[in-house]
């Protein structure tokens, strides 16, 4: 093997090493309430921020108004039982396109949070799927999209049987409508970004 | 181009990431089977602690000897008790680590279920629980193999199953233990709804900061 092919392998692996901490830093700053250091996750160039039923937001700064403004309401100060406990950012499948210029992925989160609502905080477990895309410049993978599609969001006590989806919360900003909110019992499968792996059959 | 000395380099670091994350993840099943001194044998030899919820800080190999074997263990050689249940996910591992370097960080978290006694370590009825928390821990590659320098699990909450995070968060921590001291006492112990974050040890990707 010559050394410039042994440099595009070792560069692939380094490649998904780097997008992989990239999409759990994210959790991490997330469950911490540091949307200002989401933001700066994403490039200048990104394209939008799709979460949950909030619809999606468009450019950098719509990514800025959806996480900084609107999620963090413009601080990194949150009531302390308003917690998003942790994000866990598991299952990633990263494929880096053949110019690693650009990469996607495919992650699940399950999470228990506590959140506000009209009777009073409320424990609740969410579960979904993300499909994002990256892209590298200046050496340095940054988010291109992010987008989440939520499974379900219920109550502790009640579970995602009974009580799949607590509401749907669009926040007016946003510059469309979610692509396809389908939560459970629906059915609905988020289309995966990858090809199967022996077959090559989408 | 890159050299060959660089690609080797790059390949390493690679390598250690990969060592350090099946390090932290067998030290989870380790963990959930309560094999005592197969815990205690992935510690440095050199200086190590381990520090857990409310437990405070135990130095030293001796130390992390007396934490998981005298502490954790009971007498030696215990047979847990019929029901006793642990597990704990390692998830979500980012791992600071420079080219060349033999020292590094890991912030994960630890999420899972368990069924112990709360009224003591080892004594009273066995309450199923969900515990999370996070790990920031420390790693150093001693004698060509990377072993844990520092565990550090700072406990979000220790909930029962039958109440929940926000209406119960924690049971089963009463403080450090009165007989198998600590060295130190817990550093940041602050479970929910405190609403304290563990600082990350890892630097922005982006900003560097």
């Amino acid at each position: 093997m010559d050394l410039d092919s042994l440099e595009r392998q070792v560069t692939l692996l380094e490649d998904i090493q780097e997008i992989e901490n990239l999409q759990r830093i994210y959790g991490y700053y997330f469950d911490s309430h540091q949307y200002d250091k989401v933001v700066d996750l994403f490039s200048e160039n990104a394209v939008s921020a799709e979460i949950e039923s909030h619809g999606v937001f468009n450019g950098k700064e719509g990514i800025r108004r959806f996480y900084w403004d609107d999620i963090g309401k413009k601080s990194q100060t949150m009531p302390p039982w308003m917690i998003r406990l942790l994000i866990i950012q598991i299952g990633g499948v990263v494929s880096v396109a053949p110019d690693g210029k650009t990469a996607k992925a495919r992650w699940q989160t399950w999470l228990p949070e506590v959140m506000p609502s009209a009777a009073g905080p409320r424990q609740v477990w969410l579960h979904g799927y993300y499909e994002n895309e990256y892209v590298k410049e200046n050496g340095r993978w940054f988010f291109k999209k992010i987008y989440w599609n939520c499974t379900f969001y219920t109550t502790y006590e009640t579970g995602w049987m009974r009580f799949p989806m607590l509401g749907y919360f669009p926040f007016p900003d946003s510059d469309a409508p979610p692509t396809a909110f389908h939560p459970y019992p629906s059915g609905y499968k988020v289309p995966y970004h990858f090809p199967h792996p022996v077959t090559g059959e989408p | 181009m890159a050299t060959l000395e660089e690609l080797q380099a790059r390949i390493q670091r690679l390598d250690d990431i990969k060592q350090i994350e099946q390090l932290q993840k067998i030290y989870g099943y380790y963990m959930d089977y309560g094999e005592w001194q197969k815990l205690v044998d992935l510690f440095a030899d050199n200086d190590p602690s381990v520090e857990e919820a409310d437990r405070g800080v135990y130095k030293g190999k001796e130390g992390v000897r007396r934490y998981y074997i005298d502490l954790l263990g009971g007498v030696p050689g215990k047979v847990p008790r019929p029901g006793w249940l642990s597990i704990m996910f390692q998830l979500q591992g980012v791992i600071s680590l420079d080219v060349g370097a033999t020292t590094a960080k890991g912030r994960w978290y630890g999420m899972g279920m368990e069924a112990k006694p709360t009224t003591s370590l080892h004594e009273g009825e066995l309450r199923q629980t969900w515990i999370s928390g996070v790990y920031e821990n420390e790693y150093v590659k001693e004698d060509s193999k990377w072993k844990i320098k520092k565990l550090h699990f700072n406990l979000t909450f220790r909930t029962p199953f039958e109440d929940g995070w926000l209406k119960v968060p924690v049971v089963g921590q009463t403080g450090p233990d009165s007989k198998i001291l600590p060295d130190e006492p817990p550093t940041a112990y602050s479970p929910y709804p405190s609403g304290f974050h563990l600082p990350v040890s890892f630097k922005h990707p982006i900003t560097g900061k």
